[in-house]
């Protein structure tokens, strides 16, 4: 399978068969996309699917095996001038032992001129951090707020999240995704969001890219997404009828009814599956992720 | 849309990177020094009171010697601590500040989007720095030793046989130098770990103690122990010092290679 992504003109983020390679493990695998200016992509997939390592790729902390990153039109690795436009957070990044939250939000703001103190103060009161405590000391959901309240308060051009809130509870996720919200239609910029937890996060997102294995499956519009599959719900005899000749995603059944899962359905589709009774429901971004993984997995399967 | 934000500004076929301020590359060098002086408890408190610590015990013994050895022996006592080597502890102090820097300071800087060669030339200032001013403190307590007569014990932590007794210039190299020479063998040894890990730490010891053992064979072999004590001798503290900064340039510059490739993994 080749992907084609359309030639985004105000693309700040240009990836063309982009190969990372630790020793024998090829952990990016010839990937291409785009990221368009001021959206908020997701950059999901499993674990261990080179999510991480994309990002690390395009924030200059890993050179690239083969192929070409452009990040602002030029290579991200040791240029200033790039990475002085970047955020990256990513959970697993690590402080001095020394240090505490108020270092970081002491020294932090020497690096990103957009930098807003007074946001950065009101999130440490919201995600209630102490910020006088060693880092080393902090739980889990703590050390994730230092790096979120960094990443939303460092206002960079482009910002990367990379699983931000490990170990924050369902309220602090809120807070970061309602604050994310509102300081992007503030001040619009690139964000990039990578994470498992897709169902929070599809109402956010504006595109979405699947990396699986090394490779990109799903380079598309959240919208278009959202609306490439429906479930058809009802009876057997009925379901079958309005799906036969559709692109069936996956299938169900319970004694005489059936759910199935289709493509895109028009207007006139809905309305034909109204009048014979059935009933459409909406599949989750989750879902459908899951539903397209196992299928290309399948294609992969019959190809070799 | 036209809003402020500087990329939102360019939407044309090749996205420039918009000027920032900040970016201007001798800030973001200078700001990476301040990144490893940040937390001054680190830099300058703990060590500066461990010192202390040190020099209270040292003060103890020498006041323990006065109150119980008298005459001659009392004199011989005093004069041994010429060979003190109470004060070596904050040079150690100054390889492990190293060491960290290359280490956790390294991940954090590369968090906060800096490329490895602004974090490298910005350590290296700090280092500087710190030598610097340590070899101030250190000089500046040298003379109160002098002029306290040992601190009223005729003790010695600050003017050993080590640093010599020389003008305050001299004094502020062999410590400032010193310091120096430890810092980037710590720096060194931390960019080493961060390209190659233990394997790579391990190689590089093995090479020292292999130089340092052909070293001592060389010398051994062609009995010149005695030219080696007698250049000793003749160079003084402050030319054995000035040899050091050969090793003290050649860490700083293999330090500055190593680190050009490496990457922190969690």
């Amino acid at each position: 399978m080749t992907y084609n992504p359309a030639h985004h003109p105000d693309a700040v983020v240009r990836v063309r068969d982009l190969t990372k390679r630790f020793g024998k493990v090829t952990a990016v695998d010839g990937v291409t996309f785009d990221i368009r200016a001021n959206t908020i992509t997701g950059l999901l997939g499993r674990n261990g699917a080179g999510k991480t390592t994309v990002m690390q790729v395009l924030t200059g902390q890993e050179f690239a095996t083969s192929g070409d990153a452009q990040v602002f039109g030029e290579s991200p690795a040791e240029n200033a001038r790039v990475l002085s436009q970047i955020s990256f957070i990513k959970e697993s990044q690590r402080y001095p032992d020394d240090f505490q939250p108020k270092h970081v939000f002491e020294s932090a703001p020497w690096f990103f001129e957009n930098w807003d103190s007074d946001f950065a103060a009101r999130l440490v009161s919201e995600f209630r951090l102490p910020v006088n405590r060693r880092i080393k000391k902090l739980s889990r959901g703590q050390l994730s707020a230092v790096g979120v309240i960094v990443g939303l308060a460092s206002r960079a051009p482009l910002t990367f999240f990379d699983e931000p809130y490990l170990g924050l509870d369902a309220v602090s996720r809120q807070l970061f995704y309602d604050r994310l919200l509102e300081d992007y239609a503030e001040h619009p910029r690139t964000i990039v969001l990578s994470t498992h937890l897709i169902d929070e996060v599809s109402q956010l997102l504006e595109h979405v890219l699947v990396i699986d294995d090394g490779k990109i499956i799903i380079d598309e519009e959240a919208e278009t997404l959202r609306g490439s599959a429906t479930t058809v719900v009802g009876m057997r005899s009925a379901v079958e009828s309005f799906v036969a000749g559709r692109s069936i995603l996956s299938r169900e059944g319970i004694g005489g009814l059936a759910s199935v899962t289709v493509g895109a359905l028009s207007a006139d589709d809905r309305a034909q599956a109204a009048r014979a009774g059935l009933e459409l429901s909406p599949v989750s971004l989750q879902q459908l992720i899951v539903r397209r993984t196992h299928v290309t997995e399948k294609e992969f399967e019959n190809q070799s | 849309m036209t809003t402020a934000t500087p990329t939102s500004a360019t939407v044309s076929s090749d996205i420039r990177p918009p000027q920032a301020g900040n970016a201007h590359p001798m800030n973001r060098i200078w700001n990476a020094a301040r990144l490893n002086l940040v937390n001054r408890w680190t830099v300058y408190w703990i060590p500066l009171m461990i010192l202390g610590f040190i020099w209270l015990v040292n003060l103890a013994i020498w006041w323990i010697i006065n109150a119980s050895v008298g005459g001659a022996d009392r004199t011989d006592a005093m004069d041994g601590t010429q060979w003190s080597g109470a004060s070596f502890y904050i040079f150690v102090y100054m390889l492990v500040i190293a060491v960290q820097s290359m280490n956790m300071t390294f991940a954090y800087a590369l968090g906060l989007s800096l490329t490895r060669r602004e974090f490298y030339l910005g350590s290296s200032i700090a280092f500087v720095l710190l030598a610097f001013s340590y070899g101030v403190i250190l000089t500046a307590l040298s003379y109160l030793e002098e002029w306290t007569n040992g601190w009223g014990l005729g003790g010695h932590m600050f003017t050993s046989v080590y640093f010599g007794s020389g003008p305050a210039w001299q004094r502020l190299f062999i410590f400032g130098a010193a310091m120096l020479f430890f810092a980037f063998i710590g720096a060194l040894s931390g960019t080493i770990f961060m390209r190659w890990r233990t394997n790579g730490l391990l190689i590089a010891a093995a090479l020292t103690t292999l130089l340092i053992v052909g070293a001592v064979a060389l010398i051994t072999m062609t009995q010149s122990w005695g030219l080696v004590g007698e250049w000793f001798v003749t160079s003084g503290p402050q030319g054995v010092i000035a040899w050091t900064l050969l090793p003290t340039v050649l860490s700083g510059f293999a330090g500055y290679f190593i680190l050009s490739r490496a990457t922190p993994r969690g």
